[in-house]
């Protein structure tokens, strides 16, 4: 017997907003972020792009994690942590405290062992990763400078050169410490293993690494195992924070030239599916997570039902860890693999959320696919105008983005599309649209594609 | 000069926050694991706040000695004592 999920409920730490009021009010109304880069992240490195989308707060104390807590979590791991407690609470899930000290709690009138945790990153705790070199490296290279500078003054040595140690010295933002959590707040699993410990969740607990679809697969993964049986309940979505103190990771994604170009007008620059596009705007980091549930235990409880998750399609390119296959042929596979795991045909789709990061090869062939396998009836948007590339939490947001446009019957429209590629029905305006099923696609670094397919809750 | 009845309430103030423990039952002579209840992950968090509050360096040879707030207290008044004063030009 096959069960059906349904999404029950959803989470989001997004740079356009936190929590689905406020993230889903902003996105309707075309609200997009965008802002200069760190200045400080210049001391090292001159960008080639030079915008990206901050996350308006760092602060996640609103989610019951202690200032003690946050200080034990890479802040991948506390989006997660938000971002679950907000799922739970629209799906109408109660938690108890289980130990005061810990602060951890169990979720009520559910069986643990049958609730799963599955939480797609693209690289965890990487941050926390370059930090603990900076400060292991950095800080004896600090004293020594500090015992240099000090030496060189007592033998009265030109202010000029001391002023010179004293530059070098600034410019190494070392931690003021090593930081004694850096394995557990670095290793990738730690997005799904907070989540699981914080609400005492004994299902399975996997966290799916796959660059930019790595929440897709998640949620894939959550839709499977409900499917199954296998669990009842999931907290499924993906995470990621992107932000370290040097620009390092950005850098990383600069230098291979993915960027967009901010150019004569930066707010307007970030232009997925335009003919001017230039590359993806760099998100700090952000996060979705949605309750996956199998469809009888939702009614039976009564909880408010979002979308139904009906299908699932994951491919790999074979091609290249940075490249898109050109022709498309692998991503279309996967786009018709899902469709028929969802038991639907093209022309029952009705609204596509792209992966539509912006750069041109991207656009090109996603925009070409779509073409062939849905014509033009689909209404189209990419999620990644608004909020930037949040690499394993894009796939994730643009779910949830795909569920709550199926329960509201509107979506958002594309930002700063002025010359649409591919002859597709982008959505220029919010409105009522008329939207049955939907396909909400990812395309990741590596050659992973994958895809989910919804469908509305009729009453 | 180091006021030493200001170091003790902040050295409560991490102790109390970190194990969250109550202020009332913290004395000179609470042992960590066995009275405040402090598992290893607490012990490595609380060495880690008294960093952090007095901006001070805790080596890890030094930490596994901390097991009372009195050892921690005096920890902490030995190393504000001997601190060398901040430079000044």
């Amino acid at each position: 017997m096959r069960h059906r999920a349904v999404v029950t409920g959803i989470g989001l730490v997004t740079p356009v907003g936190t929590g689905v009021a406020e993230f889903w009010n902003r996105a309707r109304a075309g609200s997009a972020a965008c802002a200069p880069l760190p200045e400080h992240w210049r001391l090292y490195y001159e960008p080639q792009s030079t915008i990206w989308a901050p996350l308006p707060s760092h602060d996640f104390s609103a989610f019951d994690i202690s200032r003690i807590e946050a200080s034990q979590l890479d802040r991948a791991q506390q989006i997660a942590l938000a971002c679950a407690r907000q799922a739970l609470d629209a799906a109408g899930l109660g938690y108890e405290l289980r130990d005061a000290k810990k602060n951890t709690f169990a979720v009520t009138g559910v069986d643990p062992l049958g609730f799963g945790v599955f939480v797609g990153t693209g690289i965890g705790g990487a941050t926390t990763l370059l930090s603990t070199a900076v400060s292991h490296v950095g800080l004896p290279l600090l004293a020594g400078l500090d015992h240099l500078r000090r030496r060189l003054a007592e033998e009265g040595t030109s202010p000029d050169a001391l002023a010179e140690i004293e530059a070098l010295r600034s410019g190494l933002r070392a931690p003021a410490r090593f930081d004694t959590f850096a394995v557990t707040r670095a290793m990738p699993n730690g997005c799904s293993a907070v989540v699981g410990i914080k609400y005492g969740l004994l299902g399975r607990n996997a966290t799916c690494a796959g660059a930019c679809a790595a929440g897709t697969i998640a949620i894939g993964q959550a839709l499977r195992a409900v499917r199954s049986g296998e669990m009842t309940l999931a907290l499924a979505g993906g995470v990621e924070y992107l932000a370290d103190d040097w620009g390092g990771v950005f850098r990383g994604f600069d230098v291979v030239r993915t960027l967009v170009r901010a150019g004569d007008d930066p707010a307007r620059a970030n232009r997925p599916f335009d003919a001017r596009r230039s590359g993806f705007l760099f998100a700090e980091g952000g996060g979705s997570i949605l309750v996956v549930e199998e469809l009888e235990h939702a009614r039976r409880r009564g909880a408010p039902m979002i979308a139904e998750l009906l299908g699932y399609g994951e491919t790999f390119d074979a091609h290249s860890v940075m490249m898109m296959e050109p022709s498309g042929k692998h991503v279309e596979r996967m786009v018709r693999q899902a469709l028929d795991d969802a038991q639907v045909t093209p022309e029952e789709i009705d609204y596509v959320n792209a992966h539509g990061t912006g750069t041109t090869l991207n656009d090109e062939t996603e925009s070409a696919m779509l073409r062939r396998v849905f014509g033009q009836h689909p209404l189209v948007n990419a999620t990644k105008g608004l909020v930037g590339h949040t690499i394993g939490a894009g796939g994730a947001i643009e779910a949830a983005v795909t569920a709550l446009s199926l329960r509201d019957q509107t979506t958002h429209p594309c930002v700063n599309l002025e010359e649409p590629i591919g002859g597709l029905r982008y959505v220029r305006e919010q409105g009522r649209f008329r939207m049955a099923c939907a396909l909400s696609e990812s395309f990741a670094f590596g050659g992973h594609n994958a895809a989910v397919v919804m469908k509305e809750i009729r009453p | 000069m180091t006021d030493y009845s200001e170091i003790e309430e902040r050295v409560v103030n991490v102790v109390a926050e970190t194990l969250k423990a109550d202020r009332g039952r913290i004395t000179r002579e609470s042992r960590f694991v066995e009275d405040l209840g402090a598992d290893s992950l607490d012990m490595f968090s609380l060495v880690t706040q008294l960093e952090d509050e007095f901006s001070a360096t805790i080596p890890e040879q030094d930490a596994e000695k901390l097991t009372t707030v009195g050892a921690a207290l005096d920890y902490i008044r030995d190393k504000a004592r001997s601190a060398e004063p901040p430079p000044g030009r």
